[in-house]
Order: C-alpha cells, then structure tokens, then sequence
C-alpha cells in the first residue's frame, strides 16, 4: 500500500469540475512528475491534496498512511506529513523565517525543540539551500524575490522533514542558478531523509536536475499518460499538443483552465 | 467646525451635513490654542468648571453617517467619587511588569494609593506627586502649567474632571536630567459605581530625556464606572520623551472619556504610542503639537475593540511653527460586534513652513459584524510643507490562513500570528521590552476570546 493514495478523485471550485478522477499512488522515497498543459489541474491537485477550503471534493478519496484525509483540515494533514511548497508563497509580515519554523515545527511536536537541536538542522538546512543566514531572521518571504521564496519553501521543506512533498510549479518564475540550487535540494532531501515527492510542472527543465522515477500526465483534469522518465524526453520531443492527439479519445478541449 | 457636544446647542456643520458629503472635512477639531489655565486660580478654575457641568449635558459625539459616541447610556447620577484610601488594587500588581523603574504613583478610585520615587531622582530634583500636593507644595510649576493647553468647558464630563478632580500625577523631570528606566503611572478602578477623575501634568524640563508609561486599569466586575481623564505634557526645549500608555479597563462597564495633550518645544521630541485594548465605551481627543521650531515628534497608536465595546479615537498632529516634523502610524482591529472609529488630523498652522508629516492608518476587521471607520484628514495653512496620508483596510487573508496550516499550524494559531503581525510594526518600535511582552499578551488574550468569533467569519465567507 502507497503513502499516500488518490483514488478516483473529482474536485470542483466555483461550480466547474477541474479533475475528473485521477488515481495515483505516491510513496517515501519515490519522485515522481505530475506534469501537464495550461488549465489541465495540476494546481488544483496540489492544493486539494493540502485540503484549501475552496476546492470541492465531490467524489473519490485520499488515504494518507492509511488514513483517510478526504475531509481532513489543512494542518492535520501537514502533521501527517504532507507538506506543499507553494506556486505563489504568501508573505507573512512581522514573523521572520527562523520563528516561523520553529513555530511550525513545535506544532508537530509534543515538547518544543531544544535551541541546539533547531540552531543545529537550521544550519544545516541553510547549507543545503545555499541561503544567506541573515535570511533566515527577515520575515517570511516579505519583499522576497521569486528565487528566494522558493528557497523559502525548500528550506521549510527541509526543516519540517514531510513524507510526501508536493511541489507546485516550484520552478516557475527561477533562473537556472536558483532552479539547480532547489532542485539539487529536493534530490539531496529524497536521498539523505527518503522524501517522497510530487514534482508538479508544466515544463522540463526541472527534471534535468531532480530525476522522478515516474511520470504521469495530466489533461484535462485525468492521467492520460503515466510511465518512466523516457516520458518526459518524449514530451520534449513531440510537445503536450502531439500526446494530446495521440490519446485524444475522452479527453475533452479546454472546459478546464484552472 | 468646532467640535461639540450635541447637548450644548452648537450643533456643527459636519453634523447638518448629508452622510459623506465631508469625507475629506474635519470632523473633530484640534485644540489648537490657550487652554484654561490664564492666571486664574485652581479654586477659581474648579468654579468655572462646575457652571459647565451644571448647565450642560452627557455629551454625544454624531458623525453623521459614520458614528455616534454617546454617553447618554451612561447611569451618571448613581455614580461616587471616593477620596478613601484603599490600597493598591490587585490588577495592578498583575498586570504592570516587574521592573526597574525610576518611580510610581498609583491613583485608585479618587485616591493616591502609592507614590514611589527613587530616591536618587529626587536627590537630583526629580518631583513625583499627587497633582493636589504639587497645587501646594509647588506652586510655581503647578501655576505655570496646569491646564495651560487643556480646556475645562468643551463638554459635561470635561467639565466634571476640571470641578472636581482629586488626587492626581504630576511629574516634574528637570533640566538636563536623562532618566533610564520608565516613570509609571496608574489609574485604576477597582468596583462598579464609580467615578474617576484622573488627571496628569508633567513637564519635562529642557534638555530632559525620560520614559513615561501610564496605565489605565479596572478589575472585571459587573457594572458601570466612569474614567473622566485630563494628561497634559510639555516638553521644554531640547527635552526627549518616549511616552506609552496601557488603557485595558477589563470585562466591567467602564466608560472612558479623556483629553490628551502633548505639547513639543523647541528641538524637543517625543515617541507617543497609545494602546487602547479595552473599555465599554471609550472617547480619547489625542493631540500632539509641535509648538516650537525643530521639534519632531512620532506618533503611534494601535487598538483592538472586541465584543459590544465602542471606541472612538481622534489623534491630532498639530504642527504650530516649522520647521518641524510629524509621522503619524496607528493600527487597529475590531471583533465581535464592536465599533472602532478613528479619526486622525494633520494640521499645519499659518507660518509653520518647513513641516513634513505623514499619517497612516492600517485597520483589519475579524468579525462581519464589527466596524471599523476611519477618516484621515489634512488641514494645511503654509505653502511650502509636505503632508499627506494613507492606510489600508483589511481582513484576515485566507491565503495566508492557508498557507500557515499548510505548515501544520492551526486556524486560531494562523490567525493569532496574522493579528500579532499586523501590529508588531508598532509594538517592536517601543524598544520596551517588558512593556512589549505586556501588550502583546493582552493582545494575544483579546484574540483568544474573540476565537468562535472569527471561526464563524471565516466559515462565513
């Protein structure tokens, strides 16, 4: 049985349905891609696995750990091990990264963690992250820039240690620099702590540096297309509109941008 | 437009005025001349005082289509003044911080109940009293000062204060002297059915350095009790003051109606921040004036109104001569179904060239069913100055809610450290830290108790 399971899962926001039943099955210590066009549901997926308020599960289930999180609020799933590095990271003015984490970490604790221990992991996060240590006492992604926000969420990935990582289009918005920095953050985390990940995106170049055991493609709110990292040179190769054609049969054009 | 009580007659144009028309108008007006205190005596200014009170009325503050401050709810006839000693009252051995400081003075009720005053500050001239002991024992101060920019006859409860004050601070920091650690000090209510007239002069002599905390406390009791409030506080030339106040009248019904003047001399400065986190019904006419050139002046303030509790603040940043400098930064939130309003006024007098000033007001609601009005505006007679203003208005972000529990912190934890962020910009420039730790634990409670208020707004949208 997989860490996290997603069985027939159909959400809903503002009266559409954006997926329209998707299965997969992620667990410790595997990568996987979940890549996809424009308004195919990638975001959606993500936020709905993290249970946001506005996305409507109408049908299907999440199991995490053999529990069911369909209905689960946020933060408990996050004290599961379910952890999001957002597309668009909210900034947090008046709390700065350090006691954000630390916060944060004593929520999943039962006896808060010793300054050694967190000065400890902090610094080590640190290293992994290639960030500055005065970074980590400025309040939390306010006046950010985009590279340093998504440092911000791999350094918070690092520190809180999930199972399961669902990285929505991390890569967006990064210059190769800070694009190979994060990455080569997701890989080291999988290999030294056996993270599990769901590497979401729309484009290749991520995967150059972090490599995903398994790929899916999402259209139009399904998994159309699932294999090895061979799919993703074959996307390369031939762009979403040729795999579109090819599975074309059920898949419906666009009544889903989101 | 002057400010008026609706009882006494004068009825100003804001008030005849359709609902918006003035938005950019004053509503409230500063002060901005002579106070009472012209060479009469105190027997004779407590006997103009009294004719006010006499003729006049509970007042009522209506800003037609914003608020009404009325204290027309307000039980006056059934309430005492009591000039009995007491003691020190509990709350104010819980919630002051234990401290150094350079002294106290503690008004309980209509009594001093405490003055300590270290005893090195006096050797060096520092004089720390009951007001009543300063009429006595310090008359050329207490006559050169008292009541010089406050006035008795505005209003009926003015007009009370002004009659019949007892007890009483009064601080004296002298020439050239820098005091480390804050004087504090405490007005308190301890039972329903009173009435408090607390009043305060403090004049920091010329090139004086000192911190300055006042609290206003009550015990939770049941009933209502009236704090009836005058503070006045010059600053001489070159004199430096970072002056705080803690105003948290508790779960009682008090009622709060205060005059605050800070008066800037020549390259004098003060850092002001009220905090107003507490009371039933609550007026405060805030006013800082740089008198003289070369002072400077910050002012901050922040308020969280919860529950039925209705506020009504109006801070003035009076600029008499320039060149000078203002920066005006308050911050407040309202739950439950309380109402805040805040009015705040650059004014920059004829001739005061050279001002530069800023005013701005952040507000964030946590209730759909609290309010919050606030109406900056800038009145300026002098050409060659800049002043302007600005503020945001804001509601707990559902993103940011999200985000925060996304990271396994609950709602009311996400929501707790939105509210602490959205003042700590004010709390952090303090540069108190156990005044700092004391507001942010009442903030913290405030938040605490208007939990299943701000579950139910959230579960609404």
């Amino acid at each position: 049985m997989a860490d996290l399971e997603i069985r027939d899962l159909h959400v809903r926001i503002e009266e559409r349905e954006i997926l329209r039943g998707v299965d997969l099955d992620i667990s410790r210590g595997e990568i996987h891609a979940l890549m996809g066009p424009n308004g195919s549901g990638k975001s959606t997926m993500a936020n709905t696995l993290l249970g946001h308020p506005a996305y409507e599960i109408t049908q299907g289930s999440i199991t995490f750990k053999g529990e069911d999180i369909t209905e689960a609020e946020p933060h408990e799933r996050a004290k599961a091990g379910l952890f999001l590095a957002f597309q668009y990271p909210v900034s947090i003015p008046g709390v700065s990264v350090a006691n954000f984490l630390r916060m944060a970490i004593n929520a999943k604790r039962e006896e808060p963690i010793q300054v050694k221990e967190f000065r400890t992991e902090l610094q080590h996060a640190i290293e992994l992250l290639d960030v500055d240590r005065a970074f980590t006492s400025r309040h939390l992604n306010d006046g950010f820039s985009g590279g340093e926000k998504k440092r911000a969420e791999i350094l918070q990935m690092a520190m809180l240690k999930p199972d399961v990582a669902i990285l929505d289009e991390t890569d967006s918005g990064l210059d190769i620099d800070a694009l190979r920095t994060v990455a080569e953050g997701v890989q080291k985390l999988h290999d030294e702590q056996g993270l599990g990940a769901l590497i979401i995106t729309h484009y290749q170049r991520i995967l150059h540096y972090v490599k995903p055991e398994f790929v899916h493609i999402l259209m139009d709110g399904r998994i159309v297309l699932e294999g090895g990292v061979e799919l993703v040179e074959r996307l390369e190769r031939e762009g979403y509109d040729q795999i579109r054609q090819e599975v074309g049969a059920g898949v419906g054009a666009g009544d889903a941008d989101a | 437009m002057p400010e008026s009580a609706e009882s006494n007659g004068t009825a100003s144009a804001a008030v005849k005025a359709k609902p918006g028309r003035h938005r950019e108008a004053t509503l409230y007006q500063a002060l901005a001349g002579a106070g009472a205190g012209d060479g009469r005596t105190l027997g004779e200014l407590r006997e103009a005082a009294l004719n006010v009170f006499e003729r006049s009325e509970l007042p009522v503050w209506r800003r037609s289509g914003f608020w009404t401050t009325s204290f027309e709810s307000l039980d006056f006839d059934s309430l005492q003044t009591s000039v009995t000693e007491q003691g020190v009252p509990e709350v104010v051995g819980r919630t002051l911080p234990d401290r150094p400081r350079a002294g106290r003075i503690v008004q309980s009720a209509g009594a001093i109940v405490d003055v300590q005053l270290d005893p090195a500050l006096a050797e060096r001239g520092v004089i720390l009293c009951s007001l009543e002991q300063a009429a006595e024992l310090h008359p050329d101060l207490f006559n050169a000062w008292y009541s010089r920019r406050l006035p008795i006859d505005r209003h009926k409860l003015e007009a009370a204060n002004a009659a019949f004050w007892t007890g009483g601070a009064f601080l004296h920091v002298p020439a050239g002297l820098a005091v480390e650690h804050p004087f504090e000090i405490v007005y308190a209510i301890d039972r329903p059915g009173l009435a408090q007239y607390g009043r305060t002069l403090v004049v920091g002599g010329p090139g004086s350095d000192f911190k300055l905390h006042e609290y206003d406390l009550a015990e939770d009791f049941d009933g209502q009790s009236l704090h009836a409030g005058a503070f006045e506080l010059y600053l001489q030339e070159g004199a430096r003051c970072r002056l705080a106040q803690v105003q948290d009248w508790g779960k009682g019904e008090v009622f709060d109606v205060s005059t605050r003047f800070v008066q800037v001399g020549r390259d004098a400065y003060c850092h002001w921040l009220p905090s107003l986190l507490g009371g039933h019904l609550v007026r405060q006419h805030l006013e800082l004036a740089v008198s003289e050139k070369g002072g400077d002046m910050a002012f901050r303030g922040i308020f969280f109104a919860e529950e039925d509790e209705h506020l009504d603040v109006f801070a003035a940043d009076l600029h008499e001569t320039g060149p000078s400098g203002g920066d005006v930064h308050w911050r407040g939130a309202a739950a439950g179904s309380s109402r805040a309003s805040f009015e705040g006024l650059i004014q920059i007098d004829p001739g005061a060239q050279q001002t530069h000033t800023y005013l701005q007001i952040h507000t964030m609601m946590l209730s759909p069913k609290a309010r919050i009005d606030a109406i900056p505006s800038v009145l300026v007679s002098s050409d060659d100055v800049s002043a302007s203003h600005g503020g945001t208005v804001g509601e707990l972000d559902e993103a940011l809610i999200f985000y925060m529990q996304s990271r396994g912190l609950d709602r009311a934890t996400a929501v707790r450290i939105i509210v602490e962020g959205f003042f700590e910009p004010l709390i952090s420039q303090l540069a108190d830290e156990p005044l700092q730790e004391l507001i942010r634990a009442k903030v913290e409670r405030k938040l605490a108790s208007a939990r299943d208020d701000i579950e139910t707004y959230a579960s609404s949208r």
